[in-house]
């Protein structure tokens, strides 16, 4: 009997030590279908193929995954403007997407990407559409940008910025693209093409530098696939206009090949205290128009960025500038004192480490003289801006100086013989030319002398390169990168485990080598490797391709998965 | 001008009237119900609220949808098509009035050609019923008419403009020779420009000779068999003077028609060639337009191209009004 006891004692004790488990880690609601948004496969192929692989991934953690690729135009729609519940475009917010963010040459200073991709002032209306709020992080977005003085304690700020958000996986970065560009070097001497850091060979000092070597060469052409909008110093109308303004337009100080801001039309800038800085422009400089540039017309460039009037919309008053653009750019500036006809003094509001970076080498010096009536009269128009206004041929002070344009055909420059760093090249031609094939027809058959972007399978210009003995392919890791960005508000991507857990599903090496054929590397950060000094950090955490080891983590973090293999949240 | 016709030709005009107001509509409503974003060109990482703000307010999307579409229509009176969101200080007009003349030119230009080589093919083809030189013909025409155009196009560009490097590949001629053109009549006179112009204009006119090729040759089939050219015949003129001066006569009426209708769809339908040449016109704008969500563009486009569509509708009927009888009569009697 005792016996009999024991032995159901016994017995009753092991199921309840085999029902233990079961009860303690009860199953939580199943993960809810996620939607991944891309671009579509027409309009950047590379982008959808990336995207389908990380999906297919996804799935494999039994994950209901839907790709929806719509085009750029909407996905604005549905990624930018649908990022909460309450102001949501689309029928819901956002999960996840691929993005992409490209490089410029003002972005060689981090301070861009640390402050406006994640502080949590910029949440709802700004960059930060995913949503991150983190206030340890806040801060150091904060102290970077008024270190003016040290630049190692820069660095050790913005590297604990890069270990926070590599942590908390809220982008889940996986390539620098590297830009390629093609070059007929049967013209130009490939020796005196600059790589700029970043930026690749399309950049301002190629454009100053290139050596010809053949009658051809005296003119450079190559093309865009987008339309060129506008011609507007004030105005920043997209990639390939940018590129043409700063050839165009002098700037104070420029970034030069290795990414660091260096003086240009100054021929000083000397910093008086962390506030106060002194910018001495080199004499003897004019505008195409043959007047003479001055501290005046520098000072007004400031001034004409940061004019506007207060107006009164829906019953709130607010500042609207003339130059939204570049407005951003400006508004750090307190005071501008004219010193004598070439140099002045700036006051900044609060010290900025970025100043001579988004500032002085970004806002392109106009001549007074042709822009103070057009802003004048700007601002007594209440529904008009800078954005309005196309000059018939435009007056800049820069290298190069406009001939002729047509914004939906090509813009036609040539040297400037009066500037101090005259071009080697004589002209400078971009035709608009939407028919990628036809881009590739033209640099083989010598129409063309200089590729300048490519959107398409980098491996057919690696193709084209080996096939013509004229042609040379250059490639640079680009300051931009293409990542997935999760809208961190939300469940299940408000749980970092459950980001990382996905980060660990995408073949970071196998979509560089079969998908961008090698003309990719490999991205961990908002700091693009090109940067080299702002990647001086220890190691950021790794997430290497691997199905089980996100399940690994999932699991580990309580997540569970039912019969039919799909994934639940932790229980309770 | 009898009464019928007048009031036949009136009637007409108050539908093609009435067409456009809905074409018009269908248009506002289609751009900003689709799911599409104007500001994503504008989209940066220095991309503000107050800048969001400032751009809806300027584009008028800050405004109910009511209010936008009165706007709209009073302006189109006005023959305002309003600015374009995408190109700073232009009119949609300026726009559009720069591209209008290539496409034209282009248009015409094919169509001439296509229909000069279609009535004549289609001539010869009736003349030589049941040869092998009609079979081939005919299986060429059936062929380019189904081949894609795009397609046409990229095989050409390879050989004339790549390969063999005969032809410029692209544009309206280069940016060294066209900035010297001040007008259109520099232009015309430049004969960049028609270099430039032959490698499109022979895709387009190979598309497109095959209708009137097709339809001549069967009118004329027709015509063949009556018993006006027959007797021609007995009469002892000529093969070659019953063919031209009676047969060919009389069979040409259909086509002229279709030449006045393809006039307006092929300067609405010249997108993909426009594309593959980097042709400056009509179609390549209209298709950047919709890409960027650049409404006023797009609308503009459009409603250019329904307009020019609409009226070589209305003066079709009026042709057939006046080339056959029967039309004005039967208005009257409709309207008495």
């Amino acid at each position: 009997m005792s016996r009999k006891l024991v032995s159901i004692a016994l017995l009753a004790l092991m199921m309840l030590a085999l029902a233990l488990p079961v009860t303690s880690q009860t199953m939580g609601e199943m993960v809810p279908p996620i939607i991944v948004h891309s671009v579509t496969q027409a309009e950047r192929p590379i982008e959808y193929e990336t995207t389908r692989l990380v999906v297919e991934n996804m799935r494999e953690l039994g994950l209901e995954v839907e790709h929806r690729a719509i085009p750029w135009a909407q996905l604005i729609d549905e990624i930018w403007y649908s990022r909460t519940v309450d102001s949501a475009a689309a029928d819901r917010p956002f999960q996840m997407t691929h993005w992409r963010m490209v490089g410029r040459p003002e972005r060689s200073d981090p301070d861009e990407f640390t402050y406006n991709l994640f502080h949590s002032s910029v949440r709802d209306g700004g960059y930060n559409f995913i949503g991150y709020n983190n206030p340890a992080y806040d801060a150091l977005a904060e102290a970077q940008r008024v270190e003016v003085g040290d630049r190692e304690a820069r660095l050790d700020i913005i590297c604990e910025a890069q270990q926070i958000i590599r942590n908390d996986m809220v982008n889940a970065y996986f390539i620098h693209p590297l830009t390629p560009q093609v070059v007929n070097t049967a013209v130009f001497n490939p020796d005196s093409i600059t790589t700029q850091a970043g930026i690749g060979v399309h950049n301002f000092w190629t454009w100053i530098g290139i050596e010809p070597t053949a009658e051809e060469g005296k003119t450079l052409i190559t093309s865009t696939t987008s339309f060129l909008n506008s011609f507007n110093p004030l105005e920043i109308a997209g990639d390939a206009p940018s590129r043409v303004t700063e050839m165009t337009w002098d700037r104070l100080m420029r970034i030069n090949p290795i990414g660091v801001p260096e003086p240009w039309a100054a021929e000083s800038v000397v910093w008086e205290d962390p506030l106060n800085v002194v910018v001495t422009l080199r004499a003897g400089m004019k505008w195409h128009d043959g007047e003479d540039v001055q501290s005046d017309d520098a000072a007004y460039s400031f001034e004409a960025a940061l004019a506007g009037t207060m107006q009164t919309k829906e019953g709130e008053e607010r500042f609207q500038p003339e130059a939204p653009d570049y407005y951003p750019f400006a508004s750090n500036v307190a005071n501008i004192e004219i010193i004598d006809d070439l140099s002045l003094r700036f006051t900044l509001n609060t010290p900025s480490a970025a100043f001579e970076t988004s500032s002085l080498a970004k806002l392109n010096l106009i001549p007074k003289h042709i822009w103070e009536p057009i802003i004048n009269d700007l601002l007594t128009q209440d529904d008009a801006d800078v954005d309005s206004i196309q000059e018939e041929i435009p007056i800049g002070s820069g290298p190069f100086k406009y001939v002729a344009f047509d914004v939906n055909e090509f813009v036609f420059l040539e040297a400037f013989d009066d500037h101090w760093a005259r071009p080697q090249i004589d002209a400078w031609i971009m035709n608009v030319l939407p028919n990628q094939e036809a881009t590739l027809g033209q640099i083989q058959a010598g129409e063309m002398n200089f590729l300048w972007e490519w959107p398409g399978d980098p491996g057919v210009l690696q193709n084209i390169v080996e096939e013509n003995e004229h042609l040379d392919l250059f490639s640079a890791i680009s300051i931009g990168f293409n990542y997935f960005a999760f809208n961190v508000r939300y469940a299940p991507f408000d749980d970092v485990t459950f980001r990382q857990a996905v980060a660990h599903t995408i073949p970071q090496e196998f979509i560089i080598d079969n998908i961008f054929n090698g003309l990719a590397a490999p991205a961990d950060s908002f700091v693009s490797a090109a940067l080299e000094y702002w990647r001086q950090c220890e190691d950021l955490p790794t997430y290497d391709f691997s199905i089980e080891g996100a399940r690994a983590l999932l699991e580990g973090a309580g997540y569970s998965w039912d019969d039919e293999g799909r994934l639940h949240y932790p229980g309770n | 001008m009898n009464r019928g016709v007048a009031y036949y030709i009136l009637g007409r005009f108050l539908q093609s009237v009435m067409v456009l107001w809905i074409i018009v509509t269908l248009l506002f409503l289609l751009f900003r119900l689709a799911p599409s974003n104007p500001l994503a060109s504008y989209i940066d990482t220095t991309f503000t609220k107050q800048q969001e703000a400032a751009l809806l307010a300027r584009f008028g999307l800050d405004k109910p949808l009511g209010e936008q579409y009165i706007i709209y229509l009073v302006n189109l009176l006005k023959l305002d098509l309003g600015d374009t969101f995408s190109y700073s200080g232009k009119t949609v007009l300026d726009i559009l009035g720069a591209d209008l003349p290539n496409t034209i030119y282009l248009t015409l230009t094919s169509l001439l050609l296509a229909y000069a080589v279609g009535v004549l093919g289609g001539i010869v083809m009736a003349a030589m019923r049941g040869s092998a030189f009609e079979r081939i013909g005919t299986t060429f025409t059936l062929m380019t008419r189904a081949a894609p155009q795009f397609w046409v196009g990229m095989l050409l560009l390879t050989f004339f403009a790549f390969q063999w490097k005969l032809l410029p590949s692209s544009g309206i001629g280069p940016p060294m020779v066209r900035y010297r053109w001040e007008t259109e009549w520099d232009k015309l006179m430049s004969p960049v420009f028609w270099r430039h112009m032959i490698l499109p204009t022979f895709t387009l006119a190979l598309y497109l000779h095959g209708l009137p090729l097709l339809l001549m040759r069967s009118n004329m089939l027709e015509v063949l068999d009556q018993d006006y050219v027959t007797m021609s015949r007995l009469a002892g003129y000529s093969e070659w003077r019953v063919m031209i001066q009676t047969a060919a006569r009389n069979a040409m009426l259909p086509v002229l028609t279709a030449l006045t209708l393809g006039i307006g769809y092929s300067i609405g339908g010249n997108v993909v060639i426009e594309h593959v040449f980097s042709w400056p016109g009509l179609g390549r704008t209209l298709v950047r337009a919709v890409q960027q969500a650049d409404y006023p563009l797009a609308q503009g486009a459009f409603f250019l191209i329904a307009v020019i569509i609409v009226f070589m509708n209305f003066i079709a009927d009026i042709l057939y009004s006046l080339l056959d009888p029967r039309v004005g009569a039967s208005a009257q009697a409709q309207v008495s």
